[in-house]
């Protein structure tokens, strides 16, 4: 006898369960894992009393004209938040991946709400609706019990607001982004905007300064007005006495939260089909030059040492990830000196372009993981350790000394002391070196897994932040082992070209020495890391 | 091609315990098992690709984990679940093969080009290694392991999701390789293929070689796949469950 559920009978709090077993059992038995859930909750429980500090303190102070601009651009922050941090950092949550509901018999809007819910039963939405209490603390103090109700129906809207529009705008990405190639292009466009939000932060701050208060008063109303702030001011309108606002600003939420859910239920359906079916290949032209003259350049020698370096070159172009983070770099390396020109007088562009020299080799730290499994090509050939270190180094070098030579320039010219290029290109040399020495044998000893995909949004795996900590500590210990050249420049400035130069060759023989040795021994420990499970 | 006692744990789960297998130089050996029966660790022990926790594995005289350049610069190895550098297109895969193993760059070219005709990929493709379908990554995967001539074959699944006509196709090659003294492993859990092509067998299950030996024998007068299932063991009919299907 066949027993057949109603489609839409299903409750949505099995999806809420659902996702908690899902998180439950990616704990189990795994240490690290858990620690980084205690972290995550660490980090959402500083982020909820941060916030509700900051949020109650207008209420504390008795200053509703401070509450008039701290809401609604801190609650459309918030809300932007939601939007851009998934996409530029931690990734999306796909605990509930859409696609494996494909084959069930669910409605639409069973789905969605669902979706929503589970959703809704996370570290940031938690962290989101403690936060944003504060506003009801406020609106308490400030207008009464009347006020303090409209305040925390404004909160449950904006919470609302906040993950219809992050899981709505996601999942039109994802949709749209089928092809590999369209990825691809979205992962650099993501990498530049990533890229810029230091420099853009340095000249609003610059504008700021100079900007006059009665312009950001009607600003904040504005802001007030639209969805992303509305939600979070309905409280504090009570107790302003413009409770008249409050019917007005709900149907402005209402109509922004419908219109979001059906949008997002239009692209759900379409990521309910999956990324199966890819985009056409480009049809080019058959290129008939024989196979090693495609694979070498011009330039590259006919030998092991040649290609190895040349399959490295290509992958740091045609490889997303990689390619992400050269863009990054160039855009710090160039953009850094230049902005702290626009903001002082350009003497601390030298100290950044330092940085820079110390930065530049980060992307190395795991560079075994960029490739995965397709190390065992390698290792079944028998490459040594040293002539993989080397190759990796030089491949690596042909795109990041340009950018030094870049920095170099753009300091010089900036801080307009032209003169001091060449002994600005002597200090990066030798950060750059030692930092090469730091992190090539941390890309040996601590590599770590990439996720298997071409995901734009898989940036990160989750626990980026303690597999990151090698990376940071050797960015640290570039630039505290460069000093000496620093010192030395600041001395006899002629003598850092030279100088620099064999200091971070010679560091940077020591540290691939090192490495080599490193990776001879564990080769098949280093295939295991790097495969992702 | 032999093993003795390969040992190998996952976190608390023994992968593969004590297994031991020789291969006969010439021989078209297949290595039999069901899902999850340590197959691909086995393989991947025996080419270097997985430090064992115990036991040896030799290749061609050579022992893979104390003379690891001479062991491996005389097979060819084609891992199953690995990625390739698969931002290369076919062409440029073969190459970067070809020169890793010290190859003279012209005859990697004269080889690679007749390799990418005979699996039909073509010398023109321009199409990234990561943009072909299954079959044909299988099929350059397979161009790799043969470039430099090696004596020996490791094969991991090399007919899994490889259509019909690639599948003849690589079968020919394969035996023609044999019939030229080369000697090839494979793992696969299709019977009919091995049953076709190996001289020799062994069946795994739980990490364990349950039964090697020629192919005759291993199969007597019945067909391989009794002899499979009795081995293994595994219920293969249903009772008087399932009576609503």
């Amino acid at each position: 006898m066949a027993v057949t559920g109603t489609p839409g009978s299903v409750s949505i709090r099995a999806f809420v369960r659902l996702k908690l077993r899902i998180t439950g059992n990616t704990l189990r038995d795994r240490p690290a894992r858990i620690v980084m859930f205690v972290l995550g909750l660490v980090a959402a429980c500083g982020f909820a009393i941060l916030g509700y500090s900051m949020l109650a303190v207008p209420g504390l102070l008795d200053r509703p004209d401070m509450a008039e601009f701290l809401f609604p651009f801190g609650g459309a922050l918030l809300t932007l938040g939601w939007v851009f941090l998934p996409l530029l950092f931690f990734g999306v949550d796909s605990t509930l991946d859409p696609a494996q509901f494909a084959l069930l018999p669910l409605r639409r809007r069973t789905l969605i709400a669902g979706m929503g819910a589970a959703a809704l039963a996370g570290l940031p939405a938690l962290a989101t609706l403690c936060a944003t209490l504060g506003t009801v603390h406020s609106a308490a103090l400030l207008g009464g019990a009347g006020a303090a109700l409209a305040g925390l129906l404004g909160v449950v809207c904006g919470l609302a607001v906040c993950v219809v529009l992050s899981r709505a705008v996601i999942s039109a990405f994802a949709t749209s982004l089928r092809s590999r190639r369209a990825r691809d292009l979205a992962t650099i466009l993501l990498a530049v905007v990533a890229a810029s939000i230091g420099p853009l932060e340095l000249t609003l701050l610059g504008l700021l300064n100079r900007a006059d208060w009665t312009l950001v008063e009607t600003a904040a109303t504005v802001t007030g007005w639209t969805p992303l702030g509305a939600p979070w001011t309905l409280g504090l309108d009570v107790a302003q006495g413009r409770a008249w606002a409050v019917p007005l600003k709900l149907l402005i939420v209402v109509v922004t939260v419908t219109g979001l859910l059906v949008w997002w239920g239009r692209t759900l359906e379409q990521a309910m089909v999956g990324a199966a079916g890819t985009g056409p290949g480009r049809a080019a032209a058959p290129d008939h030059r024989s196979p090693v003259t495609k694979l070498l350049f011009r330039w590259s020698p006919r030998s092991r040492f040649g290609a190895l370096t040349a399959r490295e070159i290509r992958y740091w172009w045609r490889e997303t990830r990689r390619r992400a983070a050269l863009v990054t770099l160039t855009m710090a390396g160039v953009f850094l000196p230049l902005s702290t020109a626009f903001a002082g007088d350009g003497s601390g562009a030298v100290g950044l372009a330092f940085v820079v020299g110390a930065i530049a080799p980060i992307g190395l730290a795991n560079q075994f993981g960029y490739e995965g499994s397709a190390y065992a090509t390698n290792l079944a050939t028998g490459v040594p350790g040293r002539l993989e270190i080397h190759s990796r180094a030089a491949a690596h070098a042909v795109f990041t000394v340009p950018v030094l030579v870049l920095v170099a320039i753009v300091t010089g010219v900036v801080a307009g002391r032209p003169e001091a290029i060449a002994t600005q290109f002597g200090t990066l040399l030798a950060t750059y070196g030692t930092g090469l020495a730091l992190v090539l044998p941390i890309s040996v000893r601590a590599a770590y897994a990439l996720p298997d995909t071409t995901g734009p949004f898989a940036l990160s795996s989750g626990g980026g932040f303690s597999k990151s900590l090698p990376g940071m500590a050797a960015l640290l210990g570039a630039m505290i082992g460069s000093l000496p050249v620093v010192v030395l420049a600041t001395l006899w400035p002629w003598l850092a070209l030279p100088v620099g130069l064999v200091y971070g060759v010679c560091a940077y023989l020591l540290g691939a020495h090192l490495a080599g040795r490193m990776l001879d021994r564990r080769m098949p420990e280093l295939l295991a890391a790097v495969t992702p499970r | 091609m032999s093993l003795r006692g390969l040992v190998k744990h996952f976190d608390t789960r023994l992968a593969v315990s004590g297994v031991s297998l020789d291969v006969p130089a010439g021989s078209f050996f297949g290595l039999l098992g069901p899902n999850g029966a340590g197959k691909t660790t086995t393989l991947s022990m025996a080419v270097g690709l997985l430090r064992p926790d115990a036991g040896q594995a030799e290749l061609l005289g050579y022992d893979v984990w104390r003379a690891p350049a001479e062991a491996k610069a005389l097979v060819g190895v084609l891992p199953d679940g690995m990625r390739m550098f698969d931002r290369l297109s076919g062409p440029e895969l073969l190459a970067y093969h070809g020169l890793l193993r010290g190859m003279p760059a012209a005859t990697v070219d004269q080889r690679a080009v007749e390799l990418l005709d005979v699996l039909e990929i073509g010398n023109g493709n321009r199409t990234l290694v990561v943009d072909y379908s299954a079959g044909m990554k299988k099929k350059i995967g397979l161009a790799c392991a043969l470039l430099h001539a090696p004596r020996l074959l490791v094969l991991d699944e090399p007919f899994e999701a490889v259509d019909p006509v690639s599948g003849a196709l690589i079968r020919d090659i394969l035996q023609r390789y044999v019939s030229g003294g080369g000697t090839v492993v494979f793992s696969s859990h299709v019977l009919e293929v091995v049953e076709r092509l190996c001289t020799h067998v062994a069946i795994m299950s739980d990490g364990v070689v349950r039964m090697q030996g020629p192919l005759t024998e291993i199969r007597g007068d019945r067909t391989l796949s009794d002899v499979f299932v009795q081995v293994v063991g595994g219920r293969v009919a249903t009772g008087s469950e399932l009576a609503w299907l």
